[in-house]
């Protein structure tokens, strides 16, 4: 079937991005189905345009957002201890750390956290990133700049 | 912590921030198919995947995956406002000294964008015992095509024989597709799955993206 060979191209990295954004394994796996199912409905309303996967991963990014938004809203947040299980080995950083940097990526506003998850953790270019959230190349390049000067503020005083 | 301490931050984020653990592909993939394949009210959608026909759907993995997957997002020559570059390029007379290869690049960005969308709607059409629902939604976007299709039966594209003899085929099923407003006559359908199986469209489309693609 068409649907499952583009589910195979497009599933793990869909799902990868999802976990990032949501830090949730259940949350990932649900905005993935979720992502897919609309983007299925939609296709009569591809416009072609953009490449598929750009289209796709916007309504990956939507979902997300949407729901990150529900969720403070209604003050459901998950607390970040229980969201983010974080297993600690040897060669690992050290797990106090790891807890500043995932407290101080989740302080980012959604734009900077968004694009700094995609850039530096998912690897995508600024290119990529423009087409997906919509944006100029030099806003997302300045979103990222301004992404890491806060992160590097919220960990200055971090002593190892 | 000091500038060589973050940028290792930085660096080590990938492996250090939220590690995706193995996905459950097959599981989520369940989810989507009933959700949206084998559940009643996917008949209606505008997104029926479900071919009859086996080879059918693997071309159409092929023209999506292959073709719209790696297509490139509308070119340098993409006009801001709107405007189809066919529409404007075959109705205007070429000026002594044009840039005849920036014509020919807005030729195959049209092309490869209107290959893209044509395929999406073959594929999304729906077998024909479903309910008529979405059925202005198909009609709508086919008679966009059709314009575009007319257009580049007129222009320059055309001179390719097999790009054109598709594009006559194409034709025809779209004529047939914008037709599917209101009361739908049960056989319409049928007809233009045969009339696409019979051309063998979706393939020839398949050859055309990537065909298109290799000369961009």
């Amino acid at each position: 079937m068409a649907g499952r060979e583009l589910y195979d191209m497009h599933a793990s990295r869909v799902y990868s991005l999802a976990y990032r954004l949501s830090g949730d394994a259940e949350k990932a796996r649900e905005f993935t189905q979720d992502a897919f199912i609309r983007a299925f409905s939609r296709l009569p309303q591809f416009r072609g345009d953009a490449a598929f996967s750009t289209w796709l991963h916007r309504i990956v990014v939507t979902v997300v957002s949407n729901a990150r938004r529900s969720e403070i809203r209604f003050g459901r947040e998950v607390a970040l201890d229980e969201a983010h299980s974080i297993e600690v080995t040897a060669h690992q950083a050290d797990p106090d750390l790891k807890e500043c940097i995932a407290r101080a990526v989740e302080n980012l506003s959604e734009a900077y956290r968004t694009t700094l998850i995609m850039h530096d953790i998912e690897g995508y270019t600024h290119a990529e990133i423009a087409g997906i959230l919509g944006v100029p190349e030099g806003t997302s390049k300045s979103r990222l700049s301004a992404a890491r000067a806060q992160l590097r503020e919220d960990l200055a005083a971090f002593k190892e | 912590m000091d500038e060589n301490r973050f940028d290792e931050v930085i660096r080590d984020l990938p492996r250090d921030f939220n590690t995706p653990p193995e996905p459950p592909f097959d599981e989520m993939w369940g989810v989507i198919e009933d959700a949206h394949f084998n559940s009643p009210a996917s008949a209606g959608r505008p997104a029926g995947m479900n071919s009859r026909a086996p080879w059918l759907a693997a071309a159409a993995a092929l023209v999506i995956g292959v073709g719209i997957g790696r297509y490139v997002p509308l070119g340098k020559n993409a006009r801001p406002d709107g405007t189809s570059a066919i529409a404007v390029a075959s109705t205007q007379p070429l000026a002594p000294g044009a840039d005849t290869s920036a014509i020919a690049d807005a030729y195959r960005d049209q092309t490869s964008r209107y290959l893209g969308q044509a395929a999406a709607l073959l594929i999304s059409l729906p077998p024909q015992d479903v309910s008529g629902r979405g059925d202005a939604a198909f009609a709508e976007k086919a008679a966009d095509l059709l314009v575009t299709t007319r257009l580049l039966m007129d222009s320059p594209a055309a001179q390719d024989p097999k790009l054109r003899s598709l594009l006559e085929d194409l034709e025809l099923v779209l004529v047939q597709i914008a037709r599917l407003r209101g009361e739908r006559n049960k056989g319409d359908l049928d007809l233009i799955h045969q009339a696409v199986e019979q051309g063998d469209v979706l393939s020839r489309l398949n050859s055309a993206v990537v065909t298109n693609q290799s000369s961009e």
